[in-house]
C-alpha cells in the first residue's frame, strides 16, 4: 500500500472516524487509572502535603502544550515545503487543544503556586515564557482565520508557527539557564526524586493527555475537512 | 526602477533602502510623530506612578524599553502594506534584483526610521529618570543592538498579515509576544548595571539574538510576502 | 494546612475546560453536516 494513500483528505477522513473513538476511550481509560493511582496510592508529599497532587495535571499539561506546538510546526514544515493540504490542516486542528493545554498548565500552576510560593503568579522565566507560547498558539490561530482563502491562512500560519519554535527551547532550558523560582524537573533518566507511584500516576496521566490530543485533533480535522472540500462530490454523498 | 547593479544582493539592499530613507524624508513628519509619541509615554510614567527618584530611576529601563517596543510596532504597518495595497511589492518581486536583498533594505530602512531616532534620544529620557552615566550608555548601547532585532521580527509579522482582515490587531497579537524576551534581555543589561553586575551576558545574548534574527527573518519574511503575492 | 481549595480548583478548571473542548468540537462538526445538508437542498430544489 502507499503510504500517501492516506494523504488524500477523503481515505483521512474515514482513517479518523474511526481512529478518533479509539483514542478517546484509550484517553479515558489511562486518565481514570493515573487518577486512581495518583488521588488514591499516591503517598502524602512529606514537604508539600496533600498540594502537591496538583501534579498529576501540571506536569503532563505543560509537556503537552510543548510537544503539540513542536508537531504542528512540523505538519506546518510539511505543508510549506511540499504544499500538502492534510498536513496543514492537521496543523490548524492542533493548535486549540495545545492552546487548551497551555491554559491548563498556567492555571494549575497558578493553584500550585499560591500555597507552595505564596503569589498566584510570578514573573520568572518559565512561567513567562510559557504565557508567550498561549499568545503564539492564540497567534496561529487567529492569523489562520484572517483571510478569505483558507490556503492562505493555513500557510501564514504555518510560518507563524515555525517562526514560534524558538520559544520551545527557552521554556525548556529556562530552569537550568536562570536561576528561578520554578523547580527542576523531578523526573530524569538516573533515577528520579519521586516516589514510584507518583510517577506512575504522571506518566499514566501524560499518555491520557497525548490520547486525548490525538483524538480531539483527528475529530477536528474531520470537521475542517468537511467545510473544505464540502462542494466536493464525496461529501455530498456522504 | 534604477538599474544600478541588478542583480545583486548589495544592489537590491541599497537600492530598496534608499528608497524607503527617501520616502520617509519626504514625510518627517511620521518620523517625529513617532519621537513624541516616543518622549509622551515615556513622561506619562512618573505622572502615573508617583515621581520618586528611587522608583523612578528601578523603572526607568524598563519604561524606555516599553516605549521603544511600541514605537517599533506602530510604525511596523507602513512597512509593506502601503507598497502591497498599491502593487509597488509586486512590481519588486517581478523585478530582477533578488528578493532577500530588497526585503533586507526595506527593514534596514524601516530600523533607521524608527530604531536610531529611538536609541539617539533615550539617553535624555534616561536623564529624565534620573539614571546614571553607566546605565544609561548600556541602556543606549542594549537599544542599539535590540532595535535592529525588534526591526526584523516586526518586518516577518508584518509580511505575514498583508491582506489579513482586521490586521492591526492581528499585527500586535503576533509581534508583541515575540518581542517579549528582546525587552527581557534589553531591560536586563541595564537593571544588571545599575544593581552592579555586568551587562555583558544580556548584551552578548541580544547580540547573538541579532546575529541568529539578521540571518533568518529576511528570509522569513520573503516566504510571508511570496504567500501573500501569490 | 487544607489545601482542598487548590486541588480543586485545579482539577475542576481542568475538567471544564475538557468539557468544553468536546462540546465545542461536537458543535462544530453539526455545524458544518447541516451546512452540506442545506447545500445538497439547494441544489435539489434547482
Amino acid at each position: 500500500m502507499n503510504f500517501f494513500y492516506f494523504a488524500s483528505p477523503s481515505t483521512f477522513y474515514r482513517l479518523a472516524g474511526i481512529l478518533a473513538p479509539w483514542c478517546f476511550a484509550v484517553a479515558a481509560i489511562l486518565g481514570a487509572a493515573g487518577l486512581y493511582v495518583g488521588l488514591v496510592q499516591a503517598p502524602t508529599d512529606a514537604q508539600q502535603g496533600e498540594v502537591y497532587r496538583v501534579i498529576f495535571i501540571h506536569v503532563p499539561a505543560a509537556w503537552m502544550s510543548m510537544f503539540l506546538y513542536f508537531v504542528m510546526a512540523c505538519y506546518g514544515a510539511m505543508s510549506l515545503t511540499f504544499n500538502t493540504r492534510l498536513a496543514a490542516m492537521m496543523a490548524r486542528a492542533l493548535a486549540p487543544t495545545g492552546a487548551m493545554f497551555t491554559f491548563v498548565a498556567l492555571w494549575t500552576g497558578a493553584f500550585w503556586g499560591r500555597p507552595t510560593w505564596g503569589a498566584y503568579w510570578v514573573w520568572d522565566a518559565r512561567l513567562t515564557s510559557e504565557l508567550v507560547l498561549l499568545f503564539l498558539y492564540f497567534g496561529f490561530i487567529a492569523l489562520g482565520n484572517a483571510f478569505e482563502d483558507p490556503r492562505r491562512g493555513d500557510r501564514a500560519a504555518a510560518l507563524l508557527a515555525l517562526i514560534g519554535v524558538v520559544n520551545l527551547p527557552i521554556i525548556y532550558f529556562s530552569v537550568l539557564w536562570w536561576n528561578t523560582l520554578h523547580q527542576g524537573s523531578s523526573v530524569s533518566f538516573k533515577g528520579t526524586s519521586m516516589h514510584v507511584s507518583m510517577l506512575t500516576g504522571m506518566l499514566l496521566m501524560a499518555f491520557a493527555f497525548w490520547s486525548y490530543s490525538i483524538g480531539t485533533a483527528l475529530a477536528r480535522v474531520r470537521t475542517i475537512i468537511l467545510e473544505r472540500e464540502r462542494r466536493t462530490r464525496w461529501v455530498r454523498a456522504l | 526602477m534604477s538599474a544600478v547593479a541588478a542583480g545583486s544582493f548589495s544592489g537590491a539592499f541599497r537600492w530598496a533602502f534608499a528608497r524607503d530613507l527617501r520616502l520617509s524624508w519626504r514625510h518627517p513628519g511620521e518620523t517625529m510623530l513617532m519621537v513624541a509619541f516616543f518622549v509622551l509615554v515615556a513622561s506619562l510614567f512618573p505622572l502615573g506612578v508617583g515621581a520618586e527618584p528611587q522608583l523612578l530611576q528601578r523603572i526607568g529601563p524598563g519604561v524606555i524599553w516599553v516605549c521603544a517596543l511600541l514605537a517599533a510596532f506602530l510604525s511596523l504597518p507602513a512597512l509593506f502594506a502601503g507598497d502591497y495595497a498599491d502593487g509597488t511589492l509586486e512590481q519588486m518581486l517581478l523585478s530582477p534584483h533578488p528578493m532577500s536583498g530588497w526585503v533586507s533594505g526595506k527593514i534596514a530602512a524601516h530600523w533607521m526610521a524608527s530604531g536610531i531616532p529611538l536609541t539617539l534620544l533615550s539617553p535624555f529620557l534616561a536623564l529624565q529618570y534620573g539614571l546614571d552615566a553607566g546605565t544609561l550608555t548600556i541602556l543606549a548601547c542594549a537599544l542599539a543592538l535590540g532595535t535592529p532585532l525588534l526591526s526584523l521580527l516586526g518586518a516577518a509579522c508584518a509580511a505575514l498579515t498583508l491582506g489579513a482582515r482586521g490586521a492591526g490587531m492581528l499585527l500586535a497579537l503576533l509581534a508583541l509576544p515575540l518581542f517579549v524576551p528582546v525587552l527581557i534581555f534589553g531591560a536586563g543589561a541595564a537593571e544588571a548595571q545599575s544593581s552592579g553586575l555586568s551587562p555583558s551576558p544580556h548584551l552578548s545574548l541580544l547580540g547573538a539574538g541579532l546575529i541568529v534574527g539578521a540571518m533568518a527573518l529576511p528570509a522569513a519574511a520573503c516566504v510571508a510576502i511570496r504567500i501573500a503575492l501569490d | 494546612m487544607n489545601h482542598d481549595f487548590y486541588i480543586w480548583m485545579s482539577y475542576g478548571m481542568t475538567a471544564l475546560v475538557i468539557a468544553a473542548e468536546i462540546a465545542w468540537l461536537r458543535l462544530h462538526r453539526a455545524q458544518a453536516l447541516r451546512r452540506i445538508e442545506e447545500e445538497r437542498d439547494l441544489e435539489a430544489q434547482d
